[in-house]
């Protein structure tokens, strides 16, 4: 009965979703204030009944339940619970049922705390948040229901892929998922604008925490994704300029240039026509990384060719709504009234170039990602587009942004003093040169980009603090007054600070970690010591032991570091027998932002062992800054003026209960 | 400045920055792209020494050799032709005899594919999607090897029929 | 029955969250607006003078577009006619009454299973018994296997049997995992080489020849090793190599070997001496005859199967026998024809018709 009423009230959600995507556009229509309010209580119970399918799903995951298809083929009784859980979205039934499931949930919220939005935007909102969803919730029930079943339920299920039972691995997925389909909603906002042929200062205002939450979680499902990489693929890199990972890079571009236009828009009500458009981008290219991910084209072409009604359904799905949005994007956008004027050196012109530089690194992206395929469908040939290609086109975008991130809020809105902000940002650029100057001498002979790339940083993080001591008048004014000028500061104001800041730090982490990386690879047998950037890792012994499904050989090092002992790492390889796979379990120790990574090799019939030893300075900063940055994005969305006319607590709880 | 200007400004700029990206994707296309082969198309088309390419095909069973410090030399082969390979490190975990490997790197002058790199991302059901393409096509592979059989296929008129 | 009460619930409660707005008298303007926005914006600006943080005259520059915008926004007010429109109020509300239901029943109908209820593990533990499949006798087994896996005789067991059910990947595994634990032989060598052609789709790959390579290194005569290393031969286009090796074989097999037909078939299949599916008295025949006979004599015994498939044609194996037959015999029109017939015949029925498009995919016609 569980998985039964699952897939019914799925089909109940669908149907919901289908008024909600007409109704409350005849309503805005024909101005009936009824109808528009159908919006509302239709996305909240379309939201009831996605969480009910889920929950549903879960709980037969969680019981066993082999008499559903996708639970015999993805799970298996002995799996411990949590991975009976995370299985639920390890799989592409499941994971697309997520994927609808969140998106109701951001229509939900509109619904509930949407109370500031005039009715007609609001209700034209929520009915484009409704096409989508009706598209998605069709494409699972015909193409990928996760909800079918089997006549006689086998009694053991079928996966219990050692590999996948991760918790990185659990984790991050619905964290993606909560970015790339949060994106959504400022599409239905800018489709809506487009409808209704208004957009002014206001709708930035109300678009933004929405395109804030979105980011926030991107910013932290992609660090996620690249630490899980790191740790367990044994390798210790942290971005392979893979096809999926450009795949959630692409809307974190084009979403961190929305944000910056969506300011301006706010601000000066400017760059009107460009917002809608990236908005439009953004979600675009969330759905292309669906697309990407889930229609088999990337693993294989063929694979692609010879099951091809999801890849269809799903590429159809991407054509209507990325040709449909821009094709109403290039007929109306044009009867949208320009905006306010400012100057090219002014807040709002150092926004465009930021904008600018994003959208072009966006740009070089896509076309490394898609140009292999593209070329493989129309000739044939095989290529791959490594990494070599995004460092030669991403970084020298990068570095000019990177130089004009500090400008930027300096820079008075209207028409900027470029003079009396480089004056203000001295103590910055000093403080660069000294840190160039000292890490050239210090790494004396070595690298000669490396100080550079970190004297930028460190020119991005002091000019993320100069902002803020300019506008609180530290070491100008009092110390008391500072403070009491910090705490008037708007938050969003101290969260661009600590982003712009987190982009800093990150960028120290990346060229660490690339340039003084020391790599150690060997065939150690106990007793031998390998010298690691000042380490002592000796090999002490290697013990077999046996675990609930494996077989694992653990390798015991004692790390000393001039002569004396830090620690013991044991890295250690299991293998699955009745699976014939083996995993890797690399070791880390943590030195301040430093690590010591081990990862283990086969092991020869001598009684040696291979062994990969890393020490990677400073390669936390690599996650530390995107948290920074999501930190920053969490302080601004709690910027009091983004909870402009907020709901009243009763009236909210009023609507909330006219779904149930 | 008038409107205009302004506006020229800012479209001249963006062109500019257009036009630098534009070439520097060019010019990272030229040098950076690698291109697949398999041994067979090695064979074929001659490629010199020193210029990287992928190399995809299966390990030759019992091609596997360990040398000293973490030497390893095996053949890659797809039916037709085999490459000898030399690399220097650790395998990846799922790398075995008889299975598919994609290795990076270039011929030498002896005709030896030196490898800097062999891809370990895949797992026991996926097959490197480049090397079950080429097998495909040279007819080595009728079903798509990533096809899990499913549980009630009917056994194959050649099974079973022994003993 | 509890299951269609609960879906009752759940319809009448997606019905009510569309009706319930219907019902509602309008409050015009119960949504915010642009003026709030702007009227806020304003306040934020005093403050801002207020602590600081902006200079007066910025303010003032601010101050002036903000309330230009104001302005421009209390002019255009939004929903400027709020009316209520009954006859579209009674669409929707016909729509919400009506369409729902038979969206969401007409969906669930065509995809839903109402008659199959829950089939928890815990609750079916009990329950299985002496009724067991072997499906779950397998999945038992490799429970066991799973926690225990150095029991060699247990892989010895299960490996042969996930073979039978096609399930050749985990056979694969099987194999290898019982040639750790119970050490090499020809036999196992050569049933991991089955299983892994099995897995390609009936194909000898290059992996599964190793094996059997392997298997004729630790005992030459094994017999399904030298069948299947002809097989390989023979997907190779090496007709004459495939007959020599299954020549041997015959030669040197014991006349009651219960494969014989078997690898005389296939040396038929590759122009060698002997004829499908036949008995040995009239192979006996036959070999005696001259080849206008021979062909005579196999065409006759084609027709008549020909002949008992259209009285009886639910026969899936016939079927494959037939349109094997008319390849062997080069005439790829009746083949083709045979495969229609086959389609019709078998067409009611779903199982026989993916049986019978199997065995055409491995005859090398797409099913």
């Amino acid at each position: 009965m569980i998985a039964e009423a699952g897939h019914y009230a799925l089909v109940l959600a669908l149907a919901l979703a289908l008024i909600q995507s007409t109704v409350p556009i005849a309503g805005a229509r024909w101005g009936d204030v009824a109808l528009m309010n159908v919006a509302r209580s239709t996305a909240l119970a379309q939201l009831l009944f996605a969480a009910i399918s889920f929950t549903a799903l879960v709980s037969l995951h969680v019981t066993s339940d082999f008499s559903v298809v996708n639970v015999y083929e993805n799970s298996h009784s002995l799996k411990p619970l949590i991975y009976k859980i995370t299985g639920v979205w390890g799989n592409h039934e499941g994971s697309m049922l997520l994927w609808v499931s969140i998106l109701a949930l951001f229509g939900g919220l509109v619904a509930a705390f949407g109370n500031n939005l005039p009715l007609s935007l609001r209700a034209h909102v929520l009915a484009v948040q409704a096409w989508i969803a009706s598209a998605f919730y069709l494409f699972i029930l015909i193409t990928s229901n996760p909800f079918l079943r089997i006549a006689n339920p086998p009694i053991e299920g079928r996966d219990l892929n050692p590999v996948l039972q991760d918790i990185g691995l659990a984790v991050h997925p619905p964290m993606l998922y909560l970015g790339y389909v949060g994106f959504s909603i400022s599409f239905s906002f800018a489709v809506a604008a487009l409808l209704e042929g208004r957009i002014d200062a206001a709708w930035a205002r109300w678009v933004r925490p929405w395109t804030l939450v979105a980011w926030i979680f991107l910013t932290l499902g992609i660090a996620m994704g690249s630490y899980w990489a790191y740790y367990e693929l044994g390798w210790g890199g942290w971005w392979f300029w893979d096809p999926v990972e450009n795949a959630s890079l692409m809307p974190w571009l084009a979403g961190t240039a929305l944000l910056h236009s969506a300011v301006v828009m706010e601000k000066r009500n400017a760059l009107k026509v460009w917002t809608i458009l990236l908005s439009i981008l953004t979600f675009s290219l969330s759905l292309l990384g669906t697309f990407l991910v889930r229609s088999g084209v990337l693993t294989s072409v063929h694979a692609f060719a010879t099951d091809p009604t999801r890849g269809v359904f799903i590429l159809l799905i991407l054509c209507i709504f990325i040709g449909g949005s821009l094709s109403l994007y290039a007929w109306r956008a044009s009867a949208l009234k320009q905006g306010g004027l400012f100057a090219p050196i002014s807040r709002e012109g150092a926004l465009v170039l930021n904008n600018l530089f994003l959208t072009t690194a966006c740009a070089t992206v896509f076309i490394g990602t898609l140009y292999p395929l593209a070329l493989e469908v129309l000739t044939g040939d095989k290529i791959s587009v490594g990494a070599p290609f995004f460092n030669l086109t991403f970084a020298p975008l990068f570095v000019p942004l990177m130089v004009a991130v500090p400008f930027g809020p300096l820079l008075a809105w209207k028409r900027g003093d470029l003079l009396g902000a480089a004056q203000r940002l001295t103590a910055a650029g000093v403080m660069a040169l000294i840190a160039i100057a000292l890490l050239w001498a210090w790494t004396y002979g070595g690298s000669t980009l490396a100080p550079l790339a970190i004297g930028l940083a460190v020119f991005v993080i002091a000019g993320a603090f100069t902002d803020l001591a300019e506008r609180t008048g530290l070491f100008r004014v009092p110390l008391g007054t500072a403070l009491r000028r910090a705490r008037g500061l708007p938050r969003a104001t101290w969260g661009s600070a600590f982003a712009h800041a987190g982009v800093g730090i990150a960028l120290i982490g990346i060229v660490c970690e690339t340039t003084w990386n020391s790599e150690h690879i060997s065939t150690m047998r106990p007793g031998d010591v390998a010298k690691v950037a000042g380490y002592e890792l000796k090999l002490d012994d290697m013990v077999q032991r046996k675990g609930p499904n494996f077989r694992e050989m653990i390798a015991r090092f004692t790390v000393d570091l001039d002569g004396q002992k830090l620690s013991v790492m044991t890295p250690s390889k299991r293998n699955f027998t009745t699976r014939e796979s083996s995993t890797t379990e690399a070791a880390l120790l943590t030195r301040g932002a430093s690590q010591l990574y081990i990862s283990l090799g086969d092991a020869t019939a001598d009684g040696a062992i291979a062994v990969r030893i890393y020490h990677k300075p400073l390669v936390l900063l690599i996650w530390w800054g995107p948290v920074l940055m999501a930190f920053g994005g969490m302080l601004s969305l709690s910027d009091r003026r983004l909870r402009v006319g907020a709901p009243k607590p009763a009236r909210a709880l009023r609507g909330l209960q006219a779904a149930e | 400045m008038t409107r205009k200007q302004r506006r020229l400004t800012m479209i001249g700029g963006s062109l500019a920055v257009l036009a630098v990206a534009a070439a520097l994707v060019l010019n990272a296309m030229r040098d950076s792209i690698v291109f697949f082969s398999t041994p067979s198309m090695v064979a074929e088309k001659h490629i010199s020494a020193g210029k990287r390419f992928r190399l995809g095909g299966l390990v030759q069973p019992g091609s596997l050799q360990r040398g000293d410090n973490l030497a390893v030399s095996f053949s890659v082969a797809d039916g037709s032709a085999t490459l000898p390979v030399s690399y220097k490190g650790i395998l990846p975990d799922l790398f075995r005899e008889g299975q598919g490997v994609v290795a990076e790197g270039a011929l030498d002058a002896s005709g030896t594919f030196r490898a800097d790199t062999v891809l370990a991302k895949h797992d026991e059901t996926y097959m490197p999607k480049d090397v079950a393409d080429a097998l495909k096509k040279q007819g080595h592979w009728k079903d798509d090897y990533g096809k899990k059989p499913s549980a009630s296929a009917a056994p194959q008129p050649t099974q079973g029929a022994m003993r | 029955m509890t299951l269609w009460f609960v879906f009752a619930l759940m319809t009448v409660a997606a019905i009510f969250a569309v009706l319930w707005p219907l019902s509602r008298r309008a409050r015009p303007q119960s949504g915010g607006s642009e003026a709030a926005v702007y009227k806020d914006q304003l306040a934020e600006i005093d403050r801002d003078v207020a602590a600081d943080l902006i200079a007066p005259s910025e303010a003032d520059a601010a101050r002036v577009e903000i309330s230009r915008r104001l302005l421009a926004a209390v002019d255009d007010q939004r929903d400027p006619t709020v009316q209520s429109n009954v006859r579209l109020r009674r669409l929707a509300a016909v729509s919400a009454l009506i369409g729902l239901p038979v969206v969401a029943v007409a969906f669930y109908l065509s995809l839903g299973s109402p008659q199959l209820g829950d089939f928890p593990l815990a609750g079916r533990a009990r329950v299985a018994d002496a009724t067991q499949s072997l499906g779950s006798l397998v999945a038992q087994v490799e429970a066991h296997l799973e926690q225990n896996p150095t029991d060699g005789r247990g892989w010895n067991v299960l490996a042969p049997v996930l073979a039978r059910l096609g399930r050749f990947d985990e056979a694969v595994r099987a194999y290898r995992n019982s040639i750790t634990y119970n050490g090499d032989s020809a036999e196992r060598r050569s049933d991991l080489g089955e299983a892994l052609a099995g897995a390609a789709g009936g194909v000898v790959t290059s992996e599964a020849k190793a094996e059997f390579e392997r298997a004729i290194a630790l005992s030459a005569d094994d017999p399904k090793a030298n069948y299947f290393l002809g097989l390989a031969a023979e997907q190779d286009g090496r007709n004459a190599d495939a007959a020599s090796i299954w020549r041997g074989l015959l030669a040197k097999a014991p006349a009651d070997a219960p494969w014989r037909p078997l690898v005389q078939a296939a040396l038929v299949r590759v122009g060698g001496p002997a004829v499908p599916a036949l008995p040995d008295s009239a192979m006996a025949a036959a070999k005696d005859m001259n080849d206008t006979d021979r062909g005579a004599m196999i065409r006759g015994m084609v027709d008549r199967l020909a002949t008992r498939l259209k009285q009886n044609g639910n026969d899936v194996e016939g079927w494959l026998r037939l349109v094997r037959a008319y390849m062997v015999m080069g005439d790829r029109d009746k083949a083709a024809s045979a495969v229609t017939d086959a389609r019709q015949a078998v067409a009611n029925n779903a199982e026989r018709l993916r049986q019978l498009n199997e065995g055409l995919k491995n005859l090398g016609l797409d099913g």
